[in-house]
């Protein structure tokens, strides 16, 4: 792909990104959100994370890939531990990435 | 110090752990960028005009495996999907800020900005509601008192916005926090794809600093779980990422996040969670103390 073209994709994708975000702030800019939109709207974070996080660690090319075998499922529980324990969130990616380097060597 | 600059910091200093995982992420990209023929110019560009981490590694991948302007451009604009859950997520907290603000704001609206801003705004609104004083949870019946309320604290903010400084709502300085999380995203975002695009090359693969994104996640949803019914969202929207994850244009993932919400309602209706009030997700025995370690 030629830069130009390379350039107008990116900018649909940036425009479009943009209206995402904007679309319900302006929409409900001074009013009330209705009601089940706003009980839903108080799950939004924990789902968006967990989906974020399952298919970060076991998607990989559009397909599910558990890989139990290797050190980094692993280290992502104990990371998970620590942040479940801690709640802080340096301790739990210093945590994480420790395990990952200590299971590396035992894989 | 200037209450404002003092959100601001706070702000910042929050989102600054976050960046260990940000960082990689964006060199990721430039990386990713380079190898797919990007010129330098145009990577550096697409993380200010895009600005969504995750959207960018996916145009970048597909544009390196050879696919076309269409699929690439379906798959990074449907993955930004989310975004427009996060905007009716903190939709109600900053409805009554000055169009620029939300402009702004909307703009800063990525993963990580977000979930440190509304753990901000949630903690807040507890405490209100536990003031008995609940500013983001009107009863149903109080909406038209609610409606005149709104009225006088915009025009409340279009005179502190006109100069006169005086008739601005005390107290709810929160979204100069959420803008400091904002730019401390931003900064970093920039920074690390031109470090990216002009180091990456030297980093080597056995270091895994992309491990560092997951961690971030888990850091994350475990300061979002609080209540049973966000905790069941969040293992439905996990068990559906994987369920739908060969939906095409990425798809999946909103997918996931909607089946969660529509578990998340069930149990909150089963544990009687009232539908009004951001406080019906409360768990005011611990969340103060959660966010407190949260810092």
């Amino acid at each position: 792909m030629n830069p130009i073209s390379l350039l107008a994709l990116l900018a649909a994708v940036g425009v479009a990104t943009f209206l995402f975000r904007y679309a319900m702030i302006g929409l409900f800019a001074g009013r009330e959100l209705p009601p089940w939109l706003r009980a839903l709207s108080s799950h939004i974070a924990p789902a968006s994370f967990a989906a974020l996080t399952a298919s970060a660690l076991f998607v990989h090319g559009g397909e599910v890939a558990l890989m139990l075998d290797t050190p980094k499922p692993w280290a992502a529980l104990i990371a998970a531990l620590v942040a479940w324990h801690t709640r802080h969130v340096l301790t739990t990616i210093a945590a994480g990435m420790a395990a990952l380097y200590l299971l590396k060597l035992l894989f | 110090m200037n209450p404002k600059l003092a959100e601001f910091l706070a702000g910042c200093r929050d989102e600054a752990p976050l960046q260990l995982g940000v960082a990689p992420f964006a060199m990721l990209y430039g990386i990713g960028a380079l190898a797919a023929g990007m010129p330098a110019w145009l990577a550096q560009l697409a993380s200010a005009v895009v600005f969504a981490g995750a959207a960018q590694l996916v145009i970048v991948q597909m544009l390196a495996a050879g696919a076309g302007a269409m699929p690439v451009g379906l798959t990074a604009g449907l993955l930004n999907l989310r975004h427009l859950l996060y905007s009716a997520s903190v939709a109600e907290y900053v409805r009554h800020l000055p169009r620029r603000w939300r402009l702004l704001l909307a703009y800063l609206l990525t993963d990580e900005a977000y979930a440190v801003a509304i753990l901000r705004y949630r903690a807040e609104g507890e405490r209100a509601a536990q003031a008995g004083q609940a500013e983001t949870g009107p009863a149903p019946g109080a909406t038209k008192a609610n409606a005149a309320n709104e009225a006088n604290e915009r025009s409340a903010v279009r005179e502190a916005d006109a100069g006169s400084g005086t008739g601005e709502a005390p107290g709810d300085l929160r979204h100069w926090y959420f803008l400091g999380c904002g730019c401390t995203l931003w900064l970093t975002w920039q920074l690390a794809t031109a470090a990216g695009l002009l180091f990456g090359a030297t980093i080597p693969a056995e270091w895994d600093i992309d491990f560092a994104v997951p961690l971030t996640f888990i850091a994350l949803l475990t300061l979002l779980l609080r209540e049973r019914a966000g905790q069941a969202a969040a293992l439905f929207a996990a068990l559906g990422a994987l369920a739908f994850a060969a939906l095409p244009y990425k798809l999946g993932l909103v997918a996931a996040v909607l089946l969660g919400l529509l578990a998340g309602r069930l149990v909150a209706e089963r544990t009687g969670g009232r539908v009004t009030g951001a406080a019906a997700d409360a768990n005011p025995a611990n969340a103060a103390g959660q966010e407190e370690r949260a810092r």
